[in-house]
């Protein structure tokens, strides 16, 4: 029992580890990508063709392969290791690398829900006279919440899971915790348990935004875009 | 002095040319029918009174105000003097654009409240009388998607009404609509005009524009090819008129 609670609290530990990169990731790819997603709907040429090719870039190449780059670059290649060795190092590359993945990823989400609303709308809006802040805040804003609401609360919930591979450049997330009891930690080693364990945390984790977000969606479910 | 004068109204989109010099008048309280084939540039002049598309050349009048002057440069007005401009017509589109978000009420009551038109209480008391002419006391609470089209339109006039255009514009009000549905909303703008509402209605019901009409405008291929009283519908002058009644079983 001793033995369950030293691992219960290294893998919370690790889990705290998880949930900020969660957090720090969707409180800046959530802009961020509010910014690619205008910027890909531009009528600046130049410009919507140079951001179209970043996002096709970023989503044509695996997050793993985007941390390790975002991590060894600068140090291996640029002979300048801005990251240092440690954990909050690992951590700023592990946030970057995951900001402008998912950034790329909610961009286009963004862009589907403001496209998705009919022209009607906007048109209905000016032909009584209204601004086109008031046609965005009270008309399409609202419409275009329901429209991203489903795809943000599948892409969210793949974020609570694809933390996990910070593994790769060492962060000390959940899956490291649980890991490190194989090898040895606090007295306790090859123990496979701790790992498989980790498994409950995301299942709680997401299961509670799946509640979330099902009440989200029945609370808009009473009109009809 | 007419209420809306159109002068030489041309607009393309690239290179077609889809009004080609639109010329009309019309007085206080009449209604006026556009009527004419698909793409003949009916919903284009609609757009280009309720500044929707502008115009390339020509000049729109409204009691006597320059709602549009292809003279004027258009970068010169500022983003309000345009909003007014609009407040001058009202639209009631094919599709209706009714706000799904917004209960029946609230589509009729927000813009006149971001508007500051009156106060609140003026609003909705206004709101509801123009929800009982078109008949739909029942339904204030309801959303759009609980409607049927008929209904939809209809509170889609309302909203159009409470803004108290000059002019009412219809772009074939009742073509989204079940052949069953029709009636209510033609009972609906025929009521508004034995009220004396100045409208123009783009429509593909002859008997309805024979009855409803003082003027009829036949549009071909971006000109006015006949205009007159409704008698033109009966009494066609021209043949390409002839032909297009013709299509029409009359
Ligand atoms: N935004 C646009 N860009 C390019 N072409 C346009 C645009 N809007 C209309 N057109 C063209 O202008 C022509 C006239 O269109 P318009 O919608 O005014 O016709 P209409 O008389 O209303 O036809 P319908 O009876 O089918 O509604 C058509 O050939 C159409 O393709
Ligand atoms: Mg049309």
């Amino acid at each position: 029992m001793n033995t369950f609670l030293i691992v219960l609290e290294a893998l919370n530990v690790g889990f705290l580890q998880t949930l900020k990169l969660f957090a720090v990731t969707l409180i800046g790819a959530i802009p961020l990508g509010l910014i690619i997603s205008f910027g890909s709907m531009s009528k600046f040429k130049p410009l919507s063709v140079l951001v179209k090719t970043f996002v096709w870039i970023i989503r044509g190449t695996p997050l793993m392969l985007q941390l390790l780059i975002v991590y060894y670059f600068p140090g291996l290649v640029l002979n300048n290791p801005i990251w240092g060795s440690g954990e909050s190092g690992r951590f700023i590359a592990a946030s970057i690398a995951f900001i402008l993945n998912y950034a790329c990823y909610f961009s286009e989400i963004f862009r589907g829900g403001i496209q998705g609303v009919p022209v009607g709308q906007k048109e209905a809006g000016q032909v009584l006279g209204l601004s086109k802040s008031q046609i965005f805040f009270k008309i399409t804003l609202l419409q275009m919440i329901k429209r991203i609401v489903p795809p943000m609360s599948n892409e969210i919930i793949t974020l609570v899971k694809d933390t996990s591979l910070s593994r790769i450049i060492a962060l000390q997330e959940v899956i490291w915790a649980g890991q490190s009891f194989m090898k040895g930690a606090q007295g306790i080693s090859g123990q496979i348990w701790p790992l498989f364990f980790t498994g409950i945390y995301y299942l709680l984790f997401s299961g509670i935004l799946t509640i979330i977000f099902n009440k989200l969606e029945k609370k808009l479910s009473y009109f009809k875009t | 002095m007419a209420i809306l004068e159109v002068k030489n109204l041309h607009k393309s989109f690239g290179k077609t040319e889809v009004l080609k010099g639109i010329d009309f008048s019309l007085e206080e309280g009449e209604v006026l029918s556009i009527i004419g084939s698909s793409g003949s540039g009916k919903t284009t002049l609609l757009r280009c009174l309720n500044s929707l598309e502008f115009a390339d050349r020509g000049t729109i009048t409204v009691a006597g105000e320059s709602i549009f002057d292809s003279s004027v440069d258009l970068k010169a007005r500022s983003e309000k003097t345009l909003r007014e401009k609009r407040l001058y017509f009202g639209l009631v589109f094919q599709s209706f654009n009714l706000f799904p978000q917004y209960s029946v009420l609230e589509n009729i009551t927000l813009a006149p409240k971001l508007l500051k038109k009156a106060t609140n209480e003026e609003i909705e008391k206004t709101a509801l009388e123009l929800i009982d002419s078109v008949g739909l006391s029942e339904k204030i609470n309801n959303y759009p998607c609980e409607l049927s089209g008929g209904q939809q339109q209809r509170v889609a006039i309302a909203r159009a009404l409470a803004l108290k255009p000059q002019i009412l514009c219809f772009d074939e009000p009742t073509s989204a609509l079940d052949p069953e549905l029709t009636g209510e909303v033609l009972k609906v703008i025929k009521s508004l005009a034995d009220k004396n509402m100045t409208m123009i209605v783009v429509t593909h019901e002859m008997s309805f524009a024979h009855d409803v009409s003082d003027k009829v405008i036949f549009m071909d291929s971006g000109v006015i090819a006949e205009s007159g009283s409704n008698e033109i519908l009966t009494n066609p002058q021209s043949q390409r008129l002839k032909a297009f009644l013709n299509a029409f079983g009359k």
